[in-house]
Parts: C-alpha cells; sequence; structure tokens
C-alpha cells in the first residue's frame, strides 16, 4: 500500500459490539506481541480474533504478514460484523449498491489489501488467513485444508474449483460457492484468506448489495467480480474454527497454543496505524483505478446504456423556414462523461463540454455529498442539472 | 517478487519445462526502436525483476522477468507508480500487479526515481505477459527511472543474464 496523500487523523470510533459470535478455543492469556510474533523459534503460530472489526482483523492479519519470521506459518481465524469487502483493484461503484449500506444498516464498505472480488461477510462467516513462505505456496494448499476440516464436520461434498474456490455440491439444486479467496504475495511472504458462509443470515441480501446502479454505465480498469451462487455449510463457527486449527496443526505441526486477541489489539502502534490507513476514504476509495462514467455508448465502451432518470420530455423550439418559432416537444438530457483516476476526476463533460472549473476537476469523488450544488458551482448550464446531480449522488454514492 | 515465482508452481509444471528461457535476451531486434537503444547492460535480481541501466549511468528500465510474467498467471491489473516520483529505495514497491486474485508488489531492483511510466499497460495489462522483458513501445516494461551513484552501485551488484538463468533453474529444482 503506498502512502496515503489525506491521512486526517479521526479518532477511532469503538466498534457497537466486540463480541465474537463463537466461543474461541483460545489457550493463551497473553497479549498479542509483536516480538513473540517475529521470533523466529516460533515457526507455527496460530490467533483466533476476538474482535469483530473488520480493519482490526485485517490490519492485525497484515502486521503478522510483515513482521513474522519469513521460514514461519501463520493461521488467523476471525469473524467481522457486516461489511462489504472489496479487493484491492476493484471499483466500489461498480461493485457495491452503496445506498443499501448506508448509515442505518451499518454495512461496512472496506478494501482489502488482496487481489480479487467483492465478498460479503457477517456473523455468519468465518475467514480463514495462513500467512507462510512463498517456497511453499500454492494457491489450493490451504483450501484444502479448510475442505478437509469441512469433512470432518461432515460436508462431504465441499471441494475446491478451478477457481480455488470452495463450492459443495447439492445434487440437483446445484453448485454453491460457500468460500471465496484471494491472495497478497510480498517478497519474503505469501498470504492467502478467504471466506466461509457458515451460517450467514444476510445471504438473502448479498446479491443486492453487491449489485452497483452505475454498473452498466462504468467501464473501469481493474478487477470485475465473478459472481456464484452461494449458500452456507451450516455447520457451526466455534466447531468450523477447532476443525481449522486441526487441520493447520495436522500440517504443520506444533502443539503450540492458540493465541487470542481482542480490539486491543490496536494499541500496538503499527496495527493502529494500519487500521486509521485502511479506513480512510483516500484509500477506500483513492484506490479505485481508473474508469469512464458515461450516459453514452463510447468507443472504448459500446454497450448500450438504460435510460437515465434525468432523461425527459421537454419544451423545445424548432426553427422553421419562415422565421417562425414553433414549439415542439423533444426528448432532452444532458450527455454526461466523467473520467477518473485514483477517485480523482480528470474531466467531467457535460453535452460535450468539460467544466474546467477547479470545484469539478481535480475534485476527489467521496468529498462530493451534493453534486448538483457541486455542478451549478462548476457553471454547469444545463436545464437538468438538478436531475443529473440526483442521479450522480445515486450512483457514485460514497460512505461518510 | 520471489513470492510470484512461486505462485504457478505446482499447476504448471510443464509450462515451466517447455518455457524457452533465454529468449528475451536474444531478442535484439526490439532494440532498434527502443528509447534505451544505448543501454549496455541487463541485469536480474533474485526478486525476477530486470534493469536497463543506460551508457551514461543516468538512467535506467525496469521491468519483470519473463519467468516471473510466466509464474503470475494472467495479469489483469497493472498499478503503475508515479510519475514522476520520489526516490524509492532498492527493495521498496515500485509498483503492483494483480494476477489471479493475487496482489503481488514490484520492487525497485536498485534505488532509482521513476520519471515515466507505461502507461500501454493500463488498457492492456496482459502485455505483461506476453513481453515482459521487452523495453520498447508496445513492450511490457513497467518503467523509467533516474538513477545515482548508489544505483549504480547496486546495479553492480545484480546477477547478469546467465546467471540469472543459473539462478531460476535451482529455484525451479528445488
Amino acid at each position: 500500500m503506498r502512502p496515503l496523500r489525506h491521512l486526517g487523523r479521526r479518532p477511532i470510533v469503538p466498534p457497537p459490539s466486540s463480541s465474537s459470535s463463537f466461543t474461541i478455543p483460545i489457550t493463551s492469556s497473553r497479549q498479542f506481541s509483536e516480538s513473540a510474533a517475529a521470533n523466529p523459534s516460533n515457526k507455527t503460530q496460530i490467533y483466533v480474533s476476538r474482535s469483530t472489526d473488520p480493519l482490526t482483523n485485517l490490519s492485525l492479519e497484515h502486521r503478522l504478514l510483515q513482521t513474522t519470521h519469513p521460514d514461519s506459518t501463520v493461521l488467523l481465524l476471525y469473524t467481522n460484523r457486516p461489511c462489504v469487502v472489496i479487493g484491492r483493484n476493484q471499483n466500489p461503484w461498480v461493485e457495491v449498491n452503496q445506498a443499501r449500506l448506508g448509515p442505518q444498516s451499518a454495512i461496512q464498505l472496506v478494501r482489502r489489501r488482496s487481489g480479487g472480488g467483492a465478498v460479503f461477510h457477517d456473523e455468519g462467516n468465518v475467514n480463514f488467513s495462513v500467512t507462510c513462505p512463498p517456497k511453499a505456496f500454492h494457491r489450493d494448499t490451504h483450501a484444502e485444508m479448510v475442505v478437509r476440516a469441512l469433512k470432518s464436520l461432515g460436508e462431504g461434498a465441499a471441494r475446491v474449483n478451478e477457481r480455488h474456490d470452495i463450492v459443495v455440491d447439492r445434487g440437483e439444486e446445484g453448485t454453491f460457492k460457500v468460500s471465496g479467496s484471494a491472495y497478497k504475495l510480498t517478497r519474503l511472504r505469501s498470504l492467502h484468506h478467504g471466506t466461509c458462509l457458515l451460517r450467514s443470515p444476510g445471504l438473502r441480501s448479498i446479491s443486492g448489495l453487491l449489485r452497483a446502479p452505475g454498473e452498466t454505465f462504468i467501464k473501469a480498469q481493474g478487477v470485475d467480480s465473478v459472481r456464484s451462487p452461494v449458500a452456507n455449510v451450516g455447520v457451526e463457527p466455534a466447531a468450523f474454527v477447532d476443525a481449522v486449527v486441526d487441520e493447520f496443526r495436522r500440517m504443520y505441526g506444533g502443539g503450540g497454543e492458540v493465541d487470542g486477541f481482542g480490539d486491543e489489539v490496536l494499541e500496538v502502534e503499527k496495527v493502529r496505524e494500519g487500521y486509521e490507513e485502511m479506513r480512510e476514504r483516500a484509500w477506500v476509495y483513492g484506490q479505485t483505478p481508473r474508469f469512464v462514467l458515461s450516459t453514452e455508448a463510447t468507443e472504448d465502451d459500446p454497450r448500450e446504456r438504460p435510460a437515465v432518470p434525468f432523461e425527459k420530455l421537454a419544451e423545445g423550439f424548432l426553427h422553421d423556414l419562415l422565421s417562425d418559432y414553433v414549439p415542439v416537444l423533444t426528448f432532452s438530457q444532458s450527455k454526461l462523461y466523467i473520467e477518473a483516476k485514483r477517485g480523482i476526476i480528470n474531466n467531467l463533460k457535460l453535452n460535450g463540454t468539460s467544466l474546467e472549473s477547479p470545484s469539478i476537476v481535480g475534485a476527489s469523488i467521496w468529498e462530493i455529498s451534493d453534486w448538483a450544488t457541486r455542478l451549478r458551482d462548476a457553471g454547469a448550464e444545463v436545464d437538468d442539472v438538478q436531475e443529473v446531480g440526483a442521479w450522480l449522488d445515486g450512483v457514485l454514492a460514497t460512505q461518510p | 517478487m520471489a513470492s510470484i515465482a512461486r505462485t504457478f508452481m505446482a499447476a504448471r509444471p510443464a509450462m515451466l519445462r517447455l518455457a524457452p528461457r533465454a529468449a528475451p535476451i536474444a531478442r535484439t531486434p526490439f532494440r532498434t526502436f527502443s528509447s534505451s537503444r544505448m543501454s549496455l547492460l541487463r541485469k536480474y535480481t533474485k526478486d525476477h525483476e530486470w534493469v536497463d541501466l543506460s551508457a551514461d549511468h543516468k538512467t535506467a528500465v525496469v521491468g519483470i522477468s519473463e519467468y516471473a510474467a510466466e509464474q503470475l498467471g494472467d495479469v489483469v491489473y497493472v498499478e503503475l507508480p508515479e510519475a514522476p516520483g520520489d526516490w524509492i529505495e532498492q527493495g521498496d514497491a515500485i509498483g503492483a500487479v494483480e494476477s489471479v486474485k493475487s496482489a503481488s508488489d514490484i520492487n525497485a531492483p536498485i534505488r532509482c526515481k521513476v520519471h515515466s511510466v507505461n502507461k500501454a499497460l493500463e488498457e492492456k495489462p496482459s502485455t505483461i505477459n506476453q513481453v515482459p522483458e521487452d523495453d520498447s513501445h508496445g513492450g511490457g516494461w513497467i518503467a523509467k527511472v533516474d538513477i545515482d551513484e548508489a544505483g549504480v552501485k547496486q546495479f553492480e551488484g545484480l546477477l547478469d543474464a546467465e546467471a540469472y538463468q543459473a539462478f531460476v533453474s535451482t529455484v525451479d529444482e528445488e
């Protein structure tokens, strides 16, 4: 992750509820210690998180990747409160219906550091994460480990598919994805983390959350998610955690202790820094690869566009040959084109004319909450500026 | 990019054996059109990056090796550094790529300062898979950089083509 430009310091708000939904087989009562994690004699390390804050868990995971000894293998298990997690190189306005996240529904949008597509997490989903030396890394190794854990719990139909995901075959109903994987590879370490849907109550809401209103208007560089039908495995989270720990120990030995940690891990300076960095909108939105939003088909993106809500029947005039103005009714709709990189607007055209105002060019999308006002401030002179603005408030919505 | 090197190890062994290793080094015709035609030397890191040093030792071109490109699998996104950028220390990230759900850093082979990047990779990331060691227009090079004395010194410590090929074959045998 490159250094961010806008690292304002906002206080960390404690999460509403911090207790995990499963009882954890934590055998050690010691606090998380970076020096213990980095100690070369700790070849096999197992951590189970009590925190349900996605950023706390991702930040500790990243810190373990940075600090654990290059020869060590580290297992981490955690469950997050409801959130949508997008991959490092994804576009949130293509992947996520942000109006559905909202402060009310309290589903947090998170961008992780690993690759891959968008996933939904809630308390019925347990995440596994294994960090190992690059030499030992293969995309399927630890998905297979989780499959063995699921089989030991009676889910015999689980297998790893060609996308390195875990699926279950349910006869005539079809094949369902229960776990998705993503990877972060560095010089010294390889990280594989994945979700596992066990008893997710939010399963039905997933497809609505992961369907963005602007998708059909945006052509984005970066990574598109691949949609798959999903299902719950139907095992208890605590039993799953136990089974994965068992399988991990079988692979790497080490009757070692299982270390637990909670939100107090944010007292570790680097974990806290990572947390704050990931929380910044300059990361969540500002890491977005270049994209173009256009209400008209373009050369690069010839898809036919759906009607936009600011298309309306308007009164116009026809200049007739006898120099009379004849009122007619026509469809009027401003044509909108926006080009942005790293969430910052490079170019915005209304009806083919670029708005040159600094309140548009160089502005961060996540800092615009009222597009109509912003467009007017920039000198937009179209009749339907209110409608265009209201539409943009939806398709380029951001979480506060 | 040692990390990348192992990505497809078990999955594509046949591919690895068949890969034409020496090809990129011998591919001189490309150089004719290259802005770095003055280039005298190409060296490699054990992390599978290459660097071409210009004759005057002031600038260089960097990219990733054919070996690394094969191991990555299909590259779907290349995150280029900012240009012009600040000085980047040897081993620090100079960019990143995504392939098969994996985010991988590209590290600076030597201390350097980016002055231009290969923008074509944004539109066509798969160029990295096709011609990763081509430093000409249309090639898969990552960035053109300025270097200082420290960078030149580090360059001397890198592997030449022969030593790199030997290194890669030992990696494969492990």
